[in-house]
Order: C-alpha cells, then structure tokens, then sequence
C-alpha cells in the first residue's frame, strides 16, 4: 500500500507539473535561470522581505507584527513550505494573491499586503517571482501567529466590496508619450516600489487618494512626507541626480535622511536597485503632479540656522546631584543632541551626524518625524555603513529615556531654532507617538454603524412581530 | 611636575603651596578665593562700559568673540576689579596712540603694572572660559572658551564628535597650520 | 516579585557587578531588589556638570561632575575642607589610595576609561611561579569563558589578529564582538617609538561601541570625553544597564545607603538595613544577597556588621576583610617633546604596552603596564602658554605647539597583597553616623624596587625615543582607581574571605563578587576580570536557588 501510493503520488506530481507546465508553456532551463534572478530582483524591489522576514527571523517566514491603525497584522509565511507557506500554490494563484489580493482559499487579504499596486505586475514579472519564490526560497516549517483584526474588520469579506470600489485590477500600461526611462520609472514606482502605500494619503475608508497622489501620509509614528514635485511642499527642487542618490544612501545633506519604514526601504531594497532603475525612478516621481500643502509657505529642507544659547547658558545651569525638574530647551539640547550634532546644530564636519538646520526632520511643519526621531531614533544601514542614532525612550530598554514633558521642551526648541519656527508639539502629540502613531476612527465608527444596524434591524423585527400580533388577536 | 596637574587630588591635598591666578595676578600660598555668591559689578557698569570691554577685547585678541559672553565676563571682572573701567581706558588711548589694528601693534607699549596685568587677565578669561581657574569659579564659556580654538583641526572639544563613528586617522596636520577663528 | 523590602536575590550596589548579576539573576528567572547608595541621575545632567565645570576641575578630578549626596560621601575634590574628607588615609603611600570612584546609580564605570584586559595564566598563578601573591583557587581555563561572556554582556571591541591580542599564550573561545578602533596620530606615533625598544603597544580591548551600535548604544564618535563620562554611552556604563534591568522587572531603589548585615541562624544572613535621606531605617530580605558596593565599601560594610556571631564583622572569620588592599600603584612623566605627539584624537585611552607586566622577574620585583594617555590637551597648553605672558598670534601658536609637543605618559604596576593594607573603621563619622573608612597603605618594597630598576628608567628610555626635551616623573605613587582585594578569594577559609564563586566562606548565602576577591592585582585594569568573577557567582546563585 505505502509502496505504491507513494509511487502512484510522485506520478500525480509528475504529471501535475507536466499539466501545469502545458497550460503556461513552460521555460526552457536557461530562460527559467534568468526568470528566477528577475524574480528575486523583483522581490527586492518590491521589499517582500520588508514585511515577511521578522527581525532575526528566516527569510520570507513571515511573522512580523505589523501594526495598524487597525490594530495588528501579522505577515504570512510566504516560502514554499506546504503546511505552512505557498508550497501548495500555483502559478495562478500567487498571482491572484499577489496581484487581487485573494488567498488560495479564497479568502482576501488586508491591504496591508500591498496588492492594490503589485496588481500593475506584468504576467511576466508575476512569473518571475512565483519561480523565486517556489523553486529558490527555502521553506521555513513554521507557522506565525494568525492574524486576528477586532469585529467587525476581521470579516475578511468586507474587503470585497472595498476592493470593487477601490482595487484598480489592471496591469501596468506604458504610456506611448513618455520615455523608457520614465515608463520603467512609473512601472516601479506604482508598482514594486509601492511608494503610495505610504506617501499617499488615505480616505476615511483607508483607500489611497489617488487625487493627491504622493503627497504625504501618516505610517504609524512616523510621516511619509510630500514627494511631488511642488518647490515648496514637495522635492521639485531636488534634481534627479539627488533623489537617486538619496534612494541609494539614505542620505541627502543638509535636505534629509531616511529613517523608519524608509530607512528600511533603503537598506533592503533601494541600494540594491540598478543605477538605471534609481534613474528611472527618479525620472518618474519628480514628473508627478504637483500637490501644494495649503498651510506651507515654506520648504521644509531650507528653514533654521546655526544657534546656539551657550553664551546664556554655559556655566548657570549648574554642577548637580540631582535631575532637574524642569529643564530647559538649551540644557536638554546640549546634553542630549549637541555631543553628536555639534554645539549649534551644525553636524560633524564629515556629514555623518546631520546638521540640524536645513533638515526636512526639523522644517516640516508637520512634526512628527521630529517627535519619531527623537523617540525611535535612525537604525540604516547600507554598503557605506550603519547610520545610528540612539531612540530616547520609545523603546523601555533605551539607556537615555527622555519624558513626553522633556521632548516636547525639547522638540520646541529644535522647531524654534533649527526648524520650522511656527510649529509646536505637544504631550498628547509625543504620547500619541509612543504609542505607534495615530489609531483610526474607522475602527469605532464601523462598531458603532454596525451596533446602530443591529439596533434598526432588532426594532424591525420588533415591530413585525407587533404587527403580527396585532393582527392575529 | 606641576601641582595642579595631580589625578584626583582635591584642592585641600595638595602637598606643596598652591599658586592660583587671579586676574593676571600670581598669588602664592593658600589664596583666599572670590566667595560665593558672586559680587556684584559695581554701579558704575554700564552698557559702555560693555561696549569698551569687547572693543578693548576685540583688540587684545584678533579672534570672533561672542558678545554675550563678553557682557557676562566684563561684568565679573569688575566685580573682581573696581579699576577695571578706568585700566580699560587705559589700554584704548594706548592702543588708538598707535593706530593698532592688532594686539602687537600696541602691546609693547603698555606699561608692566596693573595696566599690563589688567590686559593679560583679558586675554586669559577668553581663552579660558573663566576669569579665575578656581573650584568654584563663574564659568562663561566652555564651548566658546578660545582654548580649543588654536588645535581644532585635530583635537576635539571634549565631549563633543570629532566626526562619525571611526571617522578618524593617524594622519595629522603640519604644526605649522593654524585654524582660522 | 521584588517589592520594595525582599526580592529572591538582593544586591546592594549598581555597579557592573552588581547590574550584571541583576541580569542574570533575572534572566534566571529570579526577583531582583537592588538598593544603590547615591542618587540616580540622568547622563545629560552629567554631561552639562562636566561642561560647567571650570578648567582646573575638568581634567583630572574625574568625581567633579558627580558632587556626592550628604548620605553617600565619596571623593569630594570640589570642596577646600579637609574635614570633610571621606577616605581617610594614612601610611606612607596614603596618596597612592586616594580612589575615585562614583556613588551614584551606575557606579564607577561611570568615568572609567573602559580598557577591557584580560588576565594572563601566569597572573593567576604568582606564588606557584615566582614564590610571592597568591594563587588563584583556578585556572585561567575556568575564567576564560567567563571573559567571553563578560565581553559580549558588555560589547568589547578588540582587534582579530591573534598577533595583536592578549594575553598572547592563551586561545580566545570567540572572537570580540566588534572590530578594534582606529588609533590616532599620537598613539601611532607613540606605537612604533615603544616598538624600537622592545615596548609592545597593543590596540587595547574596549568596552566602547566601535563603527557599529551595539545594545542599542550608538558607536563612539570620538567625543574624547570616556572620563569622566561618556556623552552618548558608546563607552559600557552600568547605567545604562539599569533601564533593562527594571524592564525585565527588576527593582531599583536609589539614595538607600545599607549600612548592616544582619546574620540569624546558622550565620545566615537574614536581612540588610539601609538608611534613607531621612535617616530612617528600613529593613530588606532575601534569600541571597550580593554585596557589590566596590573594594572600599564592601569590607567597610562587612566590618561595620559586627555582631555575636561574627565579632570582627560579618564574613570574616578569615580575619582578611579589609586586608590586603591593592590598586595598581601610579607613575606618571610629564615629557616635553621636540614633535608633536598630537592627543585628543578617539578615545581617552586606546591602547597599552603589557609586555612589561611578565616574566621571571616578578620573582624579585613588580611588573608594569606602560601607556600614553590620549586626552585632549588642548586646555593644559593653553593655560601653560597663558602663563608666559603671550599675546596675539604668538600665543595662538605656543597654545598649539604645547598642545601637540607635550605628553604625559603613565605606568601602573602589580603590589603584592600585604595584611597591612588595611581597611578598617575610622572613629570618624559620616553624615549618616556610619563610621568612614580609613586604609593604612604601603605599596611595598616590591613597587618600589621595580621603580627603581625598571619601570622609572624605562619610561625614560620610551621618552627619549620620543624625543622629549623634558622629563618630569610624579613625585609620588598615585591611585589608578582599581580598587581590590579587601575581600580576597581563596579555597581555604582560614585564610581567604570567599571562595572560587566569590561567595562568603562563613555566609553561604551571601556573595562578595567584585574587585575585592581578586586575589592577585596584576598590572592591568581590573573590570573585565571584576565582570567575569560576577558571571560566574550569577551562575552560582541560579545554582544555588534551584537547586538549593
């Protein structure tokens, strides 16, 4: 009996493939070769690692907390690995997952799981990854905690209606009046790289608004700003040549440095692009229409400058034994910031600690990179080297823990001097941020629709059943 | 080997008699030192009396100086010297004697004395941060103290970053360069 | 769970040793309640001290940031009052004890230099080689793991090339958790100079962050500051242990100064006693308790618990607490030079000669560790060039010129421990009441021999080679802030205050973990080694819990 069901399943198998192979016309050995590397360059690009490798976990197991203004997600095990993974998945349904957002069985995913824009891969592109990930990714056999959304977001078939509403299903078009260089650009940008995901606002739904397309959103405590091409609330200054080298390095002088979720972008998958596909990119997104914020009147990678209050402050905040109970902006300044970002804000002359002044992080108006950075500080790390900068309480392990009183104190004085001078935060602000940035209304909202529904449909049925007696008696 | 120079030694274990500067003055044995709380400047300080402290400064030492440094230091030192005022006085109609634009234009001609004294504890405040190098001086500068100015190219400031993280080498500047501040 | 007066495990100080053995213990899934002397003060409030201080208190008088608490005295090198002095200090070398170290939560890593050294074999091995010390009860074999252990728990940077390690006989189990730090021109310049005299300078093992983070710790960026206090903790201090410590659920009090051991049946220890700022007594159980408050305070502690059963102080039937104190007694040379040396580049200190420390002379006379000290010298050429009344652009370049052309240079040597370094209650009293400690110190005609024959004459030759116009030597030996042996370890209790675990012969449940077990003080910095005894007496206080 083993004997032979165990044959009889390796013949299932073989023909299977066999089948599977007919139905796609299958690769000849070399093509498949050059399909895989596509596909773990497209992999990269699309930074699956981002979400489906856990910090010292295996590559692509899943298992990273994602959180959510909707509480968390957890990533899923995307090797092949068949009890737990995409072992059991064909071609064609890695690319509904993939690209409409709809697992093996059925049922749909979160768009945490970007498919709204991996729906512009090709059918080709597609190909490429499910050949990496089912013939080159190692299995993993574990399976990560479930996902479990509070009522009623973990009915997974309400992302149906979402989807008809909001899901764009087509494949990526080139457009016949653009270049190559601008078509593969917006190829990866809308698609791969995901940018708007993160750099598009939402609506109330959560749906990206594709009428203000890159033009800044929230993602947990930090805040993917405007990269439009507007002078001012965008990167219309920033030439191609710069943003490609930002992509590459994390780093811009004296404008910006990538921290949080791009920090990671960068380290894991922008360095490692084409110098042709950063080009590419570059020449895509500084087309992008421009979306003016109506509050900025200024740019946020020109405002502040050199200061310092040391002449004031040297000397008269004294030698002491104890904390200070309410220390000021300078004191907290100096002891906290100035050792590694120089004595007024400059920086260290080789560009490594940046300077504080002409420094998106502080001219934005909108703080909460500031707050974020001041929190989580800057963990990056690409073939030039590791950027760093310590968090200062985010974390409860951190050695210099900062209160919310002192990094509003701070925070103000940095905005004041070094930043944009008409923006303040407050402790409900850095509190907030603590806590993984803004939650969603949607969430209570929905509860409270779905009780004001229940409530309507228990008096309906209330009052039939009135009218039912009324009328029987 | 100097005194002052002992690890950890607190300021009542020295064995040998203590040398302190006060002002440009070198006073031996165990000096009384200025007390605390501070004296106060004395009423006839005024904002000209700033304004001549940093132009007499401005031509003692050839470097930027911050001026608010320089309000908080003129004002301790005439605490500390009730002759302050008119020893400034003195060292301007020197220095416009000899049209000086610089310090060696017209050091020579002040006179060894209080006037000379009085123009080395200047010099020495700025570059030092204090007017007195006493344990419970009045620190004005520590960043902006001139001290570290004259090696910046190598040495850092201590406690702040020379550059980023092993971002240093063995190499070094010839002796002969001088950082410009 | 830890309340505020028992825990499983108590440990009085928050020092390495002390944070250490908290995280292990905890790790072990033990409660942990640890009490610390002084206060708790946050590193930038230190960093701005430091800043405020005036330049005559920035070099040198390394406790000049940290002023001490009425309640927890220690060296107060701000104040002019004799009377107030803390350590009170007698016999000929009193200078060489006058020790600097930190009662604030942390300790004093606090402003230690973090050289990370490890022991050699034949350091652990005195009397069996050369007839003089004592032995360690084990091998280098036994301690070697915990070294290990101690590097990782603390991040040490050190260098890969076995030809660059030490000590040089001796198989390292796992490389350093990151890659050495890059000297500056000084100590190239002052490496190969040592080099043409048969003085190795090695890059030296640091607890310090070097180009990567490390625990959440940034990388040192050369603030040039290590003491007396790191700005941005690159450099290890135990404060920055402390957070973690109170995440994993430990409990810390601060400003709590133990001042008795109370002992019960069967000489257990039952509970300690702590004074708060008030002055009111509080009482605090466990079932084990650490006693990690540094060479000094531990036996002046032990001493000051004298009760029925214990009448020369709790643990110390040995008749050794408080005995056969050591530090590595200091020479320094103040050398004028004809080119510049140029300090003030990466770290404080960042490297050592230690090839001085071994041989068969030890037989007769101390070794010694020889090194360049590396700290900005920009304020002592600056004050030297004031002094000779320049002006203008001459000052500006007598300033750099004394910056650069002078250097100071620094040798610490081995003492044999001797029962007449002693530590024992002074009639004087602190704030508290609590008797002060006074410690008779002598470094022996074993130190001064090797001053004599050896380490003096060779500083010399290191100078020449340098080509200094100048030499001026210390007048006098002076501290090196390692503070050991008041609590020596050994296998007999007759004659050794605690066993292989560092724990008490007479108390089983009491550990004295630290430098004070030390039984030899070698020449080289004494942390690591500290570190290490304190993994191993974690491991048996788990042990010990476990399985009773």
């Amino acid at each position: 009996m083993g004997n032979s069901s165990h044959h009889l399943g390796a013949l299932l198998i073989f023909f299977g493939t066999m089948a599977a192979g007919i139905c796609q016309a299958a690769d000849p050995p070399d093509q498949t070769a050059t399909a895989i590397k596509r596909g773990e360059y497209l992999a990269t690009a699309a930074d699956c690692g981002a979400c489906h490798t856990a910090p010292g976990g295996k590559p692509f197991a899943g298992g990273l907390p994602i959180s959510t203004p909707l509480d968390t997600i957890y990533s899923t095990n995307i090797t092949p690995s068949v009890d737990f993974g995409i072992g059991h998945y064909t071609e064609e349904e890695f690319s509904r997952a993939l690209r409409r957002g709809v697992r093996r069985d059925g049922a749909n995913l979160y768009p945490a799981m970007p498919y709204t824009s991996y729906a512009k891969f090709t059918e080709d592109d597609a190909h490429a990854l499910y050949l990496y990930f089912t013939q080159t990714v190692k299995p993993v056999e574990q399976r990560p905690p479930p996902t479990q959304l509070p009522f009623p977001m973990n009915i997974r078939a309400s992302m149906i209606a979402w989807n008809l509403l909001f899901l764009d299903s087509a494949a990526f078009v080139p457009d016949p009046h653009q270049s190559p260089e601008w078509n593969r650009g917006a190829y990866l940008v809308q698609g791969a790289a995901h940018c708007s995901t993160c750099h598009t606002p939402r609506g109330f739904l959560m749906q990206e608004e594709a009428s203000r397309a890159l033009s800044g959103a929230q993602v947990g405590p930090w805040y993917a700003p405007n990269i439009t091409s507007d002078p001012i609330s965008g990167i219309g200054r920033w030439t191609k040549e710069e943003l490609a080298a930002y992509l590459r390095t994390g780093h811009l002088s004296g404008k910006a440095q990538a921290a949080g979720s791009m920090g990671e972008a960068v380290e894991d998958s922008f360095q490692h692009l084409t110098a042709a596909d950063l080009d590419a990119i570059a020449t895509y997104i500084k087309s992008v229409a421009a979306v003016h914020g109506p509050a900025d009147d200024a740019s946020r990678f020109t405002a502040g400058k050199m200061f310092s209050e040391l002449a004031a402050l040297r000397g008269r905040d004294g030698i002491k034994s104890d904390n200070d109970a309410d220390p000021s902006g300078a004191a907290l300044f100096q002891g906290n910031c100035g050792s590694c970002h120089s004595a007024e804000g400059q920086g260290s002359k080789d560009g490594y600690y940046p300077s504080l002044f002409s420094n998106s992080a502080t001219g934005a108006k909108n703080p909460t990179n500031l707050i974020a950075a001041i929190l989580y500080g800057v963990d990056r790390t690409t073939s030039g080297g590791q950027a760093f900068m310590p968090g200062f309480g985010g974390h409860a392990t951190d050695a210099n823990p900062l209160s919310d009183r002192d990094i509003v104190v701070l925070g103000n004085y940095v905005l004041a001097h070094y930043g944009s001078a008409d923006t303040t935060i407050t402790e409900p602000q850095v509190a907030e941020e603590r806590r993984g940035g803004p939650s969603s209304p949607l969430l209570a909202l929905a509860r409270a629709g779905m009780a004001a529904a229940a409530v309507v449909v228990c008096l309906g049925i209330a009052f039939l059943i009135l009218r039912r007696r009324k009328s029987s008696a | 080997m100097p005194d002052q120079d002992r690890d950890d030694s607190p300021t009542a274990f020295k064995l040998a008699r203590r040398k302190v500067l006060v002002g440009g003055l070198v006073v031996g044995g165990v000096a009384a030192l200025p007390t605390l709380p501070l004296i106060a400047a004395p009423a006839s300080w005024s904002d000209q009396s700033a304004a001549r402290f940093m132009e007499i400064s401005l031509l003692l030492i050839p470097h930027r100086l911050n001026e608010e440094v320089g309000k908080r230091m003129g004002a301790a030192m005439a605490a500390l010297n009730p002759s302050l005022s008119q020893h400034i006085d003195g060292l301007l109609s020197i220095a416009r004697e000899k049209n000086a634009r610089i310090v060696e234009d017209f050091f020579a001609d002040i006179p060894d004395g209080p006037l000379k004294e009085t123009a080395l504890s200047i010099i020495s405040a700025w570059y030092l941060g204090v007017v007195t190098d006493a344990a419970d001086a009045e620190v004005f500068a520590y960043e902006y103290a001139l001290m570290y100015q004259p090696t910046r190219d190598v040495m850092t400031i201590p406690s702040y970053a020379i550059s980023g993280p092993n971002g240093w080498t063995a190499e070094a500047p010839p002796l002969s360069n001088m950082p410009e501040f | 769970m830890a309340s505020d007066t028992s825990a499983d495990v108590v440990v009085v100080g928050t020092g390495v040793v002390g944070c250490l053995i908290a995280e292990q213990a905890l790790e072990a899934g033990l409660s942990v309640l640890m009490l610390e002397a002084g206060p708790r003060v946050d590193r930038w409030r230190i960093v701005e001290n430091f800043r405020n201080l005036p330049p005559s208190l920035r070099l040198f008088h390394w406790d000049a940031p940290y002023p001490p608490k009425p309640w927890a005295p220690h060296l107060e090198t701000r104040m002019d009052k004799e009377q107030e002095q803390y350590l009170q200090l007698e016999g000929p070398n009193a200078r060489a004890y006058l020790q600097g170290y930190v009662r604030y939560a942390g300790g004093a890593t606090w402003h230690w230099a973090g050289i990370c050294w490890r022991l050699t074999p034949e350091d652990m091995r005195l009397k069996s080689l050369y007839g003089v010390g004592r032995d360690w009860p084990f091998s280098h074999d036994v301690i070697e793991p915990y070294y290990t252990r101690a590097e990782y728990a603390i991040g040490v940077c050190g260098p890969s090339d076995p030809t660059l390690q030490w000590p040089p006989n001796a198989k390292r189990s796992k490389p350093y958790p990151m890659g050495p730090i890059p000297f500056g021109p000084g100590e190239h310049r002052f490496t190969e100079a040592a080099a043409r005299i048969g003085m190795i300078n090695l890059p030296a093992p640091q607890a310090r962050n070097s180009g990567v983070s490390y625990d959440g710790r940034p990388p040192c960026c050369g603030n040039n500051n290590c003491f007396p206090v790191c700005p941005i903790a690159a450099k290890y201090d135990a404060a920055t242990a402390l957070p973690k410590i109170e995440a994993k659920g430990g409990k810390i009090l601060a400003n709590a100064v133990v001042y008795r051991i109370e002992t019960g049946e069967k000489n257990a220890i039952e509970a300690v006693h702590f004074f708060d700022p008030d002055k009111r007594s509080h009482r605090v159980t466990a079932k084990i308790f650490v006693i990690a408050c540094n060479g000094i305070e531990t036996p002046k502690l032990l001493l000051l618990s004298k009760d029925e059963r214990n009448p020369n102080g709790v643990a110390n039937s040995s008749d050794q607490v408080g005995r056969n104190m050591m530090d590595q007694p200091k020479l320094i040379a103040d050398l004028e030079l004809q080119e510049p040396l140029w300090t003030g580049v990466g770290p404080v200190q960042s490297s050592s000669i230690l090839n001085t420390t071994q041989g068969e002379f030890r037989s007769r006379y101390a070794g010694a560790m020889f090194r360049m000290e590396n700290f900005a010298r920009s304020p002592l050429g600056a004050a030297a060039a004031l002094k000779k009344g320049l002006v203008g652009k001459a000052l500006d370049a007598e300033i750099r010129r004394l910056s650069a052309c002078t250097a100071r240079l620094t040798v610490e040597h081995e003492i044999m421990p001797s029962a007449d370094n002693r530590l024992t209650l002074s009639s004087k009293k602190d704030w508290l009441g609590i008797n002060k400690p006074n410690i008779y110190y002598d470094v022996g005609d074993y130190v001064r021999q090797s001053a004599k024959e050896y380490t003096v004459p060779r500083l010399q030759q290191l100078a020449a080679e340098l080509g200094a116009t100048n030499f001026q030597l210390s007048p006098e030996f002076l501290n090196s802030d390692h503070i050991m042996g008041g609590c020596v370890m050994g296998a007999e209790p007759a004659t050794a205050v605690v066993d292989a675990d560092c724990r008490a012969h007479d108390h089983p449940n009491l550990f004295l973990p630290g430098g004070g077990a030390m039984p030899s003080g070698t020449a080289s910095n004494s942390t690591l080694t500290m570190a290490a005894l304190a993994l191993k007496a974690a491991d048996a206080i788990a042990d010990q819990l476990k399985h009773g």
